[in-house]
């Protein structure tokens, strides 16, 4: 089922339930209303903004549909419309200036196509446009209203908006006869397969989060801005046929969708992708349990919700089906998520995912076991998104910004795919620690071993034989885990020794010990003894201890002769180290009478606490 | 969505057949695809690439035929760059079946058997008159023949959801109708996508239909 195709289809769900708007009609942002006397007198505005918060917010109203503008007479909207169109004053850097040609062609629309209405609403709005000069904006009751913002019309005494007016709507309804019957081109829908008119400009799809949104506001998801796009020399929409009535659909659908704050959309772009979702179904239950599952970018605080979460996942994890968990949800619901892009002034589809809700939940409770590791690491949460995850791993200063973008939607896939995560993930993680990032917090160490898991694997359900451990596994057997395990060690004989100090030989060396052992571990080995040395003055037992860790190491590296430390390491291998490192330094060692090392004490130590 | 290219999530008919035409065709023949197995589960991966935004102008064209020098006729890539973001198809296996019919352009010489033995023996040679591919020229297609009474070729990993409604799917172009796309229901029952035998009533009636083709075709969009 293609994506426009599932978008149609929703529509009609959303239309029964009530949610969506009709043909003729669409939501728009509002800024203000201008309040008009029988006589067509500006009398008053109105702030429809929502001043709660700390800038005022535009609100949603549903008015007569918008469209994409363009041409040397771009179309002024029916009833409302941006200032310079509707009141001929539009921006121009801070301050105001006329437009006359924009307010001509508004009221030029408006004197026609109202001519024969005897409505007192729309009389008004026929006398104030006959009337309204632009430049009595400054003098008049008007002058509050922010440049450029939306306006909307009511009559003085009314309670309903002008196009809300029964009149209004008639004429909405009755449709615009702007196009004439001979730009209609019929032919085959690739929506529903029926003989319908063709639409040539697709609707603008707003919402996408970008960087420099298009002038016009939204993307087109369809389109075809230049020759090069084009095929068999059609022009516009006939390259894609899609019907009038079909394009409206999809493209209404996917705009209630992206409306921000809304329950199909994540609150945040994964990578450059903005992520919405959607279930086939009757109502909104699966959305929110998909918006709860993938969402969550921040820690949670409520500690039970927390831990219900993590309990659904793992009976999910362990086998059971989602309606044994979650009785409400029908396990075989279609489900589908969509990630959009903006490229350019256009759209591009970074992800498409389409199977059942069961399949899905599958899927990301596999992706959550896969990335599990013992200890868990710090902020961790009951499931991190894939936000949260790239942001911590990934990204530059943790920001979100310096996500690399293309990852995103590889990673993202791979988790909704349940396929194998793309190896620029475990390398970006390892580049991330060898700039410095602290390979103790264990986030890295749990997005490697999710990597090095899952690329091992021949079937994405199981886990099998000899793959990365969760946890501190002393016979695993690679040799990139041993060394991190021997790295770690030899750090603690640093700290046992020497306490907190300014830079530990992780600072130092990590990077190099991960890519090329043979030429870091004897200078690593040679402090390590001195280290040793003052620990066996100190604490005669602590040093027994750590000596023999190393010596239990050391077994599993020898066989590798004739020199037991490799020149190098391949990527996977610098991986398990990464994991090694992070097993060993959370390990406590015991002899098992008296003596014994916690490394939660050292940790206190070091106030490495602080570090998230 | 032709610009930001996004696969169907099974190759088209009309893809099938220029798989075949890069093996054989002549203006005799036309051929009709009747079955398109799908052996391998369906897999996306987007990617990026700089591409021209400019078509070759037709009338340019004529004139520097006419002048005689290719003059002004080259498009510089590099100022009229576009870069274009697909979701595309990877890991891709398919078995083709289809068979042809011969056309109003056959003369007296074309026979059907004169031609279903040219097609076999070029497709069992590997021959071809282009590479074929899917989608773009990039995503080259590799071919093979598979006789009659040869077994499905078995691919790791086998194709797991087995049964699937594909929607509206781009059967062809129907060329004598000003280009005009012609779209079927695609439905894959047991990994099978049943080609609408009425489809082809619009194209030409069937003068003799030859024996079906199957064709393997592993190409990968990589």
């Amino acid at each position: 089922m293609t994506i426009l195709q599932a978008l149609e289809r929703h529509y009609h769900r959303l239309a029964e339930r009530g949610e969506i708007s009709s043909p003729g009609w669409s939501r728009e942002k509002f800024g203000f209303c201008v309040v008009l006397s029988r006589d067509g007198e500006p009398v008053a505005m109105e702030d429809l903004r929502d001043l709660l918060g700390k800038k005022p917010v535009n609100r949603e109203f549903t008015v007569p549909a918008s469209f994409k503008r363009s041409g040397k007479r771009p179309p002024p909207f029916f009833l409302w419309d941006k200032t310079s169109y509707s009141l001929g004053v539009g921006a121009e850097g801070k301050g105001w200036k006329e437009t006359p040609f924009q307010h001509g062609l508004f009221k030029e629309y408006h004197l026609n196509r109202l001519s024969r209405e005897e409505d007192p609403g729309l009389l008004a709005l026929v006398r104030f446009l006959q009337t309204w000069e632009p430049s009595a904006f400054r003098e008049s009751c008007l002058k509050e209203i922010v440049p450029d913002a939306n306006i909307m019309f009511r009559l003085d005494g009314d309670r309903e908006y002008l196009h809300e007016r029964a009149a209004a709507r008639r004429l909405v309804e009755a449709g615009n006869d702007n196009e004439t019957d001979q730009d209609q081109q019929v032919g085959w829908c690739l929506i529903t397969g029926e003989q319908a008119p063709i639409e040539k400009l697709h609707p603008a799809i707003k919402g996408v989060a970008a960087n420099n949104p298009p002038p016009g506001g939204g993307h087109s998801l369809v389109s075809f801005n230049l020759d090069a796009f084009t095929s068999l020399c059609k022009t516009q929409g006939a390259n894609a046929p899609t019907s009038k009535g079909a394009a409206f659909r999809y493209g209404t659908t996917l705009n209630h969708l992206l409306t921000r704050g809304g329950p199909n959309r994540l609150p945040h772009p994964i990578g450059d992708a903005t992520v919405v979702f959607w279930a086939e179904a009757g109502d909104d239950q699966a959305d929110a349990l998909f918006a709860n599952w993938l969402g969550g970018d921040t820690a949670d605080d409520d500690a039970s919700e927390t831990r219900k979460l993590r309990e659904q996942m793992q009976a999910v994890a362990s086998g059971k089906r989602i309606s044994d968990v979650l009785p409400q949800i029908d396990p075989d619901t279609r489900f589908h998520v969509l990630g959009l892009s903006p490229n350019a002034a256009r759209l591009s589809v970074r992800f498409w995912l389409s199977d059942t809700i069961d399949a899905f939940a599958h899927r990301l409770a596999r992706h959550h076991e896969d990335l599990r590791i013992e200890p868990t690491p710090l902020n961790w949460g009951a499931a991190p998104s894939v936000n949260c995850l790239l942001v911590n791993t990934t990204a530059l200063q943790r920001d979100f910004k310096n996500i690399p973008p293309l990852l995103a939607g590889e990673v993202m896939r791979a988790v909704l795919g349940g396929t194998r995560y793309p190896l620029s993930l475990l390398s970006a993680a390892l580049i991330r620690l060898r700039a410095g990032d602290s390979p103790a917090t264990g986030w890295h160490a749990a997005v490697i071993r999710a990597v090095l898991v899952r690329l091992k694997r021949r079937h994405s359900e199981f886990p099998e034989e000899g793959e990365t451990p969760m946890s501190l596994k002393r016979d695993h057997d690679n040799v990139g885990y041993q060394l991190g395990r021997l790295f770690a060690v030899y750090e603690l004989a640093q700290r046992a020794a020497l306490g907190r100090v300014n830079a530990t030989i992780r600072d130092k060396y990590f990077g190099a010990a991960s890519a090329t052992p043979a030429s870091v571990f004897p200078l690593i080995v040679r402090g390590g003894q001195n280290h040793l040395a003052k620990v066996r003055k100190e604490k005669p037992g602590w040093a027994s201890l750590i000596e023999r860790e190393l010596e239990e190491i050391h077994s599993h590296i020898e066989p590798a002769a004739p020199r037991s430390l490799p020149r190098s390491l391949s990527l996977q291998d610098q991986g398990e180290f990464a994991i090694g490192y992070y097993h060993q330094r959370a390990a406590s060692l015991s002899n098992g009478k008296n003596e014994n090392i916690d490394p939660k004490e050292l940790e206190d130590l070091q106030g490495e606490g602080d570090e998230k | 969505m032709k610009v930001e290219r996004v696969s169907y999530d099974v190759m088209t008919p009309s893809a099938a057949r220029g798989i075949l035409e890069a093996i054989h065709w002549k203006p005799a023949i036309r051929w009709h695809v009747d079955r398109i197995h799908v052996l391998r589960p369906i897999c996306f991966q987007s990617l990026r690439r700089n591409e021209v935004g400019a078509k070759a102008s037709e009338a340019n064209a004529r004139s520097a035929m006419k002048r005689g020098t290719t003059e002004g006729l080259g498009i510089l890539v590099d100022e009229n760059r576009q870069q274009r973001a697909a979701l595309v198809l990877v890991d891709v296996a398919y078995v083709i079946e289809a068979h042809f019919s011969m056309t109003d352009k056959a003369g007296p010489e074309d026979t059907p058997a004169k031609h279903i033995s040219m097609f076999n023996r070029r497709a069992q040679q590997g021959q071809c008159f282009h590479r074929p591919c899917l989608g773009t020229r990039e995503f080259a297609a590799e071919f093979e023949l598979l006789g009659p009474d040869d077994p499905l070729p078995v691919y790791d990993p086998p194709l797991t959801e087995r049964d699937r409604d594909f929607g509206w799917m781009l059967h062809d172009i129907d060329f004598a109708r000003g280009n005009e796309s012609r779209f079927f229901r695609a439905q894959m029952m047991d990994g099978v996508i049943e080609v609408p035998p009425s489809m082809r009533r619009r194209w030409c009636s069937d003068h003799s239909a030859s024996a079906g083709t199957p064709l393997s075709s592993p190409g990968r969009a990589r």
